[in-house]
């Protein structure tokens, strides 16, 4: 997948709201695999819905969503599971991990599915983020930050032309974040992939291509 | 699939699965027997008429009354009875209209002869093979005609003229091996066949052959087409119907009131069996309920889990597929242990029948074999479908 384009798009909510003025929502924007994008936003702008939108989770919108030009809206039950699986990664805002399951576990879960990485990497992951310990453990063991970092870890282990970080850094310090975004724009430019940061403050510090206000 | 099991088992009621596991066990048992039951006990009541003549049939006759009056049904007489609600269908009896004469020998030995006539009724009413209730032709090519014999026939020459005359007794089988040379004479005209015994009939008194085959003849070797009937057969749709005896005193007709017996049983079998099949369906069908609700239960309470595996790229197949095996796995242990316990059941209640009955013929078990499969195919499909679906709904987020 080469573009996502946003044609006119506005979440149904923003419908009755007149005086909505975004760098997004109305308007024609196009993310392009290969670049660096950053999405930022005050409460209640639209950004989980933004997410959600590109990953198929809701389609409460106006407008058009398309990617290489095709209408999202038209996508079925195994589009999106391959866009998921293949050409699509998203970090959660909520993380979405499950708590019953071992950080390893939860990653082992999305690369049993993809297949993408083999141990070695994932646990060197680990080690680079600092919870190389935390593997075994339940994920309802550990602090949100180190579970941010145990979702992006699952994020990375699949091929993807766009990554969607959703406030990847909320609850991490500085030097944690530097390393997340390190590892992250590591897989990223070795895939080529698209990258698009949403935040409502703190954000990666990175070279963004292009800055968005939503 | 590991990983996702562990996560998806939880929540799994135990305890509901097991209720349902005995719910369908008793359920699909009370069915396997009913119809187990129901095939083994038959030829008690159809005794030991095996079959050449259908079931619930009843042949009418006028009453003979002095020697030359005519007792034969003309068509308005056959409408009347066809209008009756009891009738599901008429066939007529067709008489041969020449002469027959038949001689019997076992291969090529002195042979016997005698005068003798042919009937038929409708094929549909005749329950042999239909490969063999037709007119085929021998090597030499002379036709060979099926024929259905009175059993009681058999009974005559055994017990009274064979043991009177000092001739050998013989057996059904051996009647079927015998070479019957037959002589059809009028018209003008004289022609040789052969016929082959192809069945024996207690319920039917007559020399059966094939209904086109007897038509045939009589155009050929009787001139003109005869509407007289002598007998009607009919078909009814329950042979205990009181109607019937009461419509047939009223016209005077006569009926074989034992064969309407027989058919009495075997309508009173297949009702209680019915009504059996029908409490262990029920007790199925509620404990297939039990099941779905507690998958559903199952589902609502891992809804978040479910969500998330399908947002990080699993589909709805896969995510349904642990659920699937689950609910097809207990399926077929029910089925296996319903079968298994059926063996052993009929096993005990057969012994029971044989010290009765020594006669009765072995019955099989594949009618239950084939419909307890039936029944586990149509709840796993059941099953898979409606888990599939809930999974759909949290896909679509109707949840």
């Amino acid at each position: 997948m080469e573009t996502i384009e946003l044609k006119s798009a506005l979440p149904n909510v923003f419908l009755d709201r007149g005086d909505v003025e975004s760098e997004v929502w109305n308007r024609d924007v196009t993310f392009r695999k290969g670049h660096l994008y950053l999405v930022e936003a005050a409460s209640g702008t639209g950004k989980s819905s933004l997410c959600s939108y590109i990953i198929g989770y809701r389609h409460d919108y106006q407008g058009h969503i398309l990617f290489d030009g095709k209408d999202i809206s038209d996508f079925g039950v195994a589009q999106w599971t391959d866009m998921r699986q293949h050409h699509l990664s998203h970090l959660f805002q909520e993380l979405r991990l499950f708590p019953e399951l071992t950080a390893m576990e939860n990653v082992m879960i999305k690369n049993k599915l993809t297949g993408f990485k083999n141990q070695k990497d994932i646990v060197q992951w680990f080690d680079r983020l600092g919870i190389a310990d935390k593997m075994n453990s339940k994920v309802d063991h550990l602090s949100f930050g180190q579970q941010q970092r145990v979702a992006m870890i699952r994020a990375l282990a699949q091929p993807f032309d766009f990554i969607l970080a959703d406030e990847p850094i909320s609850h991490l310090d500085e030097g944690n974040s530097r390393v997340m975004a390190d590892i992250m724009m590591e897989e990223a430019k070795r895939q080529g992939a698209g990258v698009i940061v949403t935040s409502i403050g703190k954000h990666m510090t990175l070279n963004y291509d292009t800055v968005l206000h939503l | 699939m590991t990983l996702v099991w562990k996560l998806l088992r939880r929540h799994v009621s135990v305890a509901q699965l097991l209720g349902f596991f005995f719910a369908n066990l008793l359920g699909m048992l009370i069915v396997l027997l009913s119809v187990q039951f129901y095939f083994d006990l038959k030829p008690l009541i159809l005794g030991d008429d095996n079959g050449a003549i259908k079931g619930d049939f009843v042949i009418v006759s006028k009453q003979v009354g002095g020697i030359s009056s005519d007792n034969s049904f003309d068509d308005e007489e056959v409408a009347e009875v066809r209008s009756q609600r009891f009738v599901k269908s008429v066939g007529m009896f067709t008489a041969s209209r020449f002469k027959v004469y038949g001689m019997m020998g076992i291969g090529g030995g002195p042979s016997m002869g005698t005068q003798m006539f042919f009937e038929s009724v409708p094929d549909k009413f005749v329950d042999v093979n239909s490969t063999q209730w037709k007119v085929t032709e021998s090597g030499d090519g002379v036709p060979v005609v099926p024929i259905i014999l009175p059993r009681n026939y058999l009974s005559l020459y055994n017990f009274g003229f064979a043991q009177s005359q000092s001739l050998p007794q013989i057996s059904e089988g051996t009647v079927s091996m015998m070479d019957i040379t037959l002589r059809f004479r009028g018209n003008g005209l004289e022609e040789y066949m052969r016929g082959k015994v192809v069945g024996f009939s207690s319920r039917i008194n007559t020399i059966l052959v094939p209904d086109d085959f007897l038509r045939q003849c009589n155009m050929r070797f009787a001139s003109g087409e005869d509407t007289r009937h002598s007998r009607l057969i009919l078909e009814v749709s329950n042979p205990a119907d009181d109607a019937i005896p009461l419509f047939m005193q009223e016209k005077g007709y006569e009926i074989d009131e034992g064969k309407l017996d027989a058919g009495k049983m075997m309508y009173f079998l297949r009702l209680v069996s019915g009504i059996v099949m029908a409490v262990g369906i029920l007790i199925s069908a509620l404990s297939l309920y039990i099941l779905m609700l507690s998958i559903f239960l199952l589902v609502q309470k891992n809804t978040q889990k479910l969500r998330n595996l399908l947002l990080i790229g699993y589909s709805p197949v896969r995510v349904s597929l642990p659920y699937q095996l689950l609910a097809i796995g207990v399926n077929v242990l029910v089925l296996c242990l319903a079968l298994a316990l059926l063996f052993f059941l009929r096993e005990a209640y057969m012994e029971y029948v044989w010290q009765l009955f020594p006669t009765i013929q072995d019955t099989v078990m594949w009618p239950s074999l084939v419909l307890g499969v039936a029944l586990s195919l149509i709840v796993c499909l059941f099953n898979a479908v409606a888990i599939h679906r809930k999974v759909m709904n949290i896909w679509n987020r109707e949840d």
